[in-house]
């Protein structure tokens, strides 16, 4: 079994070092969609950490009785029960924010973290070390849509979870909520200025030059 | 001690090594103000023109001079109006306070008074254009070790230009700080922005604050008041298209809207100028013409019953809403349209034809311009490929 | 992944291995969950309707919105043709998937509001106060937006006339512009509004409104469609073809 180092390494290095939205530019479409309220983006973050999580553990656990040939269908089928499972939870214990999210859940499916993960790492490490990996991407994601969300809610709406922080005019406050950011585009600019930002205190993230 | 005398004594200081090096940026931009760069090319130069960059820009922005004081007059002509209409009154702002505390009385104002209503309106806006916009040129510049670039004058003033009278200044500090940031430098400055800086800064005010600027409500600087501008009067059916005294109007510019778009009389003074001066390329502008013209045409034949703008005919195109600004300044910006002549001819049509597709066919945007052209900045590069591509196709063919 | 694992008969065995682990997994929650997840959707339902009839408090536990609609709402069916009462179709009847069956529903002639079919039959609700007098007629209303249809539920007072609450709990308007419908600054300004004047249906939808006059409502600033799209949507639904007779008629009196 791997050293607690390694452990560390594999479970908070993807929220800087290698983050999958920022760094590998995976599972962008959700990270778009969903950000307009934080609410929905804490959500969205532990809906994608548990089934990365989980689909790494199982791929691992069976990672040696996966024919190659059909590897990718059993990564698949194990992943999409995990995406319905979570799916019908959410319906059924938080039917509000279910509503919100609509297909995205759904969408987790086809998630590239969720499919990246277990071809690249789940097949060929053990299973804590696979669970880890998961929780550690899941996290790295969650990093990003929190900060997005944070942003969209309070510049757009004027709210954090749903908690006035600046009053909009509408309600007869002073802030004019920011109509840019409550679409879903503006998640683009925001992604942008984060890989920026981490690219400044990262150097070594930056590509070279063609 | 003279100008350049002095110039030269404290150029020491700018330089690499000099106690105010971070300020180089500055120094050259004040300096080649009053005379040209000391820099002499050493080998064979391959200069066609003895025009600069800075001339250039400094040339637009005479062009601009036309609609700029049209533009003010009317802000205070309509304002104007709406009160002696008694459909507004004179607004609790400070730009009026200032307007009146100067002596100014805008109930029996003439032309000049006129003029200067309008101008506490928009200089402000244009004076904060610049700072903003003026302050991240010049933080980028001292960053990255390089010279301001002049184009910001130009991007200043156009931004300032499309934009409502009665815009909250913050906002115009926002948006201009988006198209100069965003569109401009993080793509590495003038030269690299593939989208043109005044009209995303425009395109941000859009989008966020769409209350306020989506051209729905008419512009005028009196309070209470509220109307529909000719663009959306004719989406709701209610522009007489036959009326030619109200084209006329529309024309001279004595209508409500953004501070440069109204005179299309006026915009095309300085439009000719800068075409004249081969500043701007006349393809372009006669591309944009041709595509709207051939389009609204076609749109008049086709017809609809539900959408009273499929009748709006093609002259009325241009003297409404921001077309005539968009297609003079906005289009013929170098640096984002197409490079080639046949690029430029291509870029020109397909700018027109979004202009009527989204005002016409598009719910919800009254206004087509700005988002045809940053649309067709993205074209740009497509169609100089393509043309070199054919070049080289029939290069190839030719020589065997 | 040496050869060894590559035999059809081991690749189809962990195939059929994990498909059938997984579908018991799936199916497994799927069935544990469904009561749930149909009381949460009920609940939804129930809270809108709560909502349009102003018996709805933020912070109620589900338990309380339950035993509140049990006792105050009465669901009803109403025949839109005659405006009278009749039974519920089938037991678990639902009108927006009525509207899509020819033998179910009536075309829409003359008007905007964005749908081809209405239903014959359309569910309404009832609220009575605790003596069981009917205070409020809770209606469904739906009409096209700017982008979308938007389902929303209009609660009109016992006189049949007065508008008491618009509520809608199902739009894709632009936020901030169109999705200001669901403000409920907004909402408020509905409240006590006539729905018609001299037999014809009155109220109107406009820019800069007097929130005095009893037949108009200040329009959405900035989103003129969106405010089209709703004065359509009222329009159809208390005019003829809608809701008209059932509230001239007044059947929940008798």
């Amino acid at each position: 079994m791997a050293d607690t180092k390694e452990m560390k390494k594999v479970l908070f290095g993807p929220i800087l070092d290698n983050n999958p939205i920022a760094l590998q530019v995976l599972g962008i479409c959700s990270a778009l969609a969903i950000t307009t309220k934080l609410e929905t983006a804490l959500v969205m973050s532990l809906a994608l950490t548990s089934v990365v999580a989980f689909s790494n553990l199982f791929i691992s656990a069976i990672r040696n009785q996966i024919p190659s040939s059909v590897r990718i269908i059993i990564q698949m089928t194990i992943i999409a029960s995990l995406v319905i499972v979570v799916d019908q939870i959410l319906k059924a214990y938080s039917y509000e924010i279910s509503k919100q999210l609509s297909v995205f859940v759904g969408l987790i499916i086809t998630n590239c973290i969720v499919m990246g993960r277990a071809e690249a790492y789940a097949m060929k490490s053990p299973p804590l070390m696979s669970f880890l990996d998961g929780i550690g991407n899941g996290l790295g994601y969650s990093f990003i849509l929190i900060c997005i969300g944070t942003v969209k809610e309070l510049f757009g709406f004027g709210t954090i979870l749903g908690f006035e922080i600046l009053p909009l005019v509408q309600n007869g406050g002073w802030y004019q909520g920011n109509g840019l950011l409550i679409l879903p585009f503006s998640s683009f600019f925001l992604i942008g200025g984060m890989v920026w930002i981490i690219r400044t205190f990262r150097p070594e993230q930056v590509e070279p030059k063609e | 001690m003279g100008l350049k005398a002095y110039l030269e004594k404290i150029e020491p200081n700018f330089e690499p090594g000099g106690k105010y090096e971070k300020w180089y940026a500055l120094y050259e931009a004040a300096a080649t103000i009053f005379y040209t760069p000391g820099k002499v090319n050493k080998a064979g130069t391959h200069v066609r023109d003895s025009i600069d960059l800075k001339r250039i820009m400094i040339m637009v922005w005479i062009a601009t001079f036309p609609a700029m004081f049209f533009g003010m007059y009317n802000i205070g002509l309509q304002a104007q109006d709406a009160i002696a209409a008694g459909a507004g009154t004179v607004p609790d702002a400070w730009q009026a306070a200032l307007f009146s505390a100067l002596g100014g009385d805008l109930a029996n104002a003439g032309t000049l008074g006129l003029f200067f209503y309008g101008a506490c309106f928009w200089l402000p806006i244009y004076a904060v254009t610049f700072a903003v916009g003026g302050f991240w040129e010049v933080l980028f510049a001292s960053v990255r070790k390089h010279e301001v670039n002049e184009g910001f004058f130009v991007t200043s003033v156009l931004f300032a230009l499309t934009l409502p009278a009665t815009i909250p200044l913050w906002q115009v500090a926002l948006g201009i700080t988006f198209g100069v940031v965003i569109a401009k430098e993080v793509f590495g400055g003038t030269g690299r922005n593939f989208l043109n800086p005044a009209l995303s800064g425009r395109a941000f005010l859009y989008f966020a604050y769409p209350a306020q600027i989506s051209g729905d409500q008419v512009w005028v600087a009196a309070d209470g008041f509220s109307g529909a501008t000719s663009l959306s009067q004719a989406a709701s059916g209610n522009l007489d298209y036959s009326n030619m005294d109200q084209w006329m109007s529309s024309f001279i510019g004595t209508i409500s809207g953004s501070a440069g778009e109204v005179s299309a009389l006026a915009i095309m003074i300085g439009g000719l100028f800068i075409m004249y001066m081969r500043i701007a390329s006349w393809r372009i502008v006669a591309g944009v013409a041709i595509g709207v013209a051939f389009f609204a045409t076609l749109l008049n034949m086709i017809g609809s019953d539900t959408n009273p703008m499929f009748a709006m005919p093609a002259h009325w195109h241009f003297v409404i809403g921001g077309l005539a600004f968009g297609m003079f300044f906005m289009a013929t910006d170098p640096v984002s349209a197409s490079f080639t002549n046949k690029g430029k001819w291509a870029y020109g049509i397909f700018i027109g034809f979004m202009t009527v597709l989204i005002r016409v066919l598009n719910p919800a945007f009254p206004e087509g311009v700005m988002l045809a052209i940053l649309f067709a900045n993205l074209w740009a590069p497509l169609f100089d490929y393509f043309v070199a591509q054919s070049n080289i196709k029939r290069r190839v063919a030719r020589v065997g | 992944m040496s050869a060894k694992k590559e035999s059809l008969g081991k690749t189809v065995g962990i195939v059929v291995a994990v498909c059938l682990v997984c579908s018991i997994v799936v199916s497994g929650a799927a069935v544990g969950l469904r009561e749930l997840q149909q009381t949460n959707a009920k609940l939804d339902k129930q809270t809108n309707i709560l909502v349009a009839a102003g018996l709805y408090e933020t912070g109620m536990s589900n338990d309380t919105i339950e035993a509140k609609f049990e006792e105050f709402v009465v669901p009803r069916y109403v025949d839109l043709d005659s405006g009278e009462f009749t039974e519920a179709p089938s037991p678990d009847y639902d009108m927006y998937k009525a509207a899509k069956v020819t033998e179910t529903s009536t075309p829409v002639t003359n008007s905007n509001v964005g749908f081809q079919r209405r239903p014959n039959v359309a569910s309404v609700y009832l609220v009575r106060d605790e003596a069981g007098k009917v205070t409020r007629v809770v209606l469904p209303v739906h009409g096209s937006g700017l982008w979308d249809l938007m389902y929303g539920f209009l609660a009109v007072d016992a006189d049949g006339k007065t508008v008491k609450e618009l509520i809608y709990y199902q739009q894709k308007e632009t936020p901030g512009l169109g999705g200001e419908v669901q403000n409920p600054a907004w909402q408020e300004k509905w409240d006590g509004k006539k729905l018609y004047e001299n037999g014809e249906v009155a109220i109107k939808v406009k820019k800069n409104a007097n929130p005095d006059n009893p037949h108009s409502v200040d329009a959405l600033s900035g989103a003129t469609l969106t405010s089209n799209g709703v004065q359509n949507t009222i329009q159809y639904w208390v005019g003829e073809q809608g809701f008209g007779p059932f509230l001239k008629k007044q059947a929940w009196r008798s």
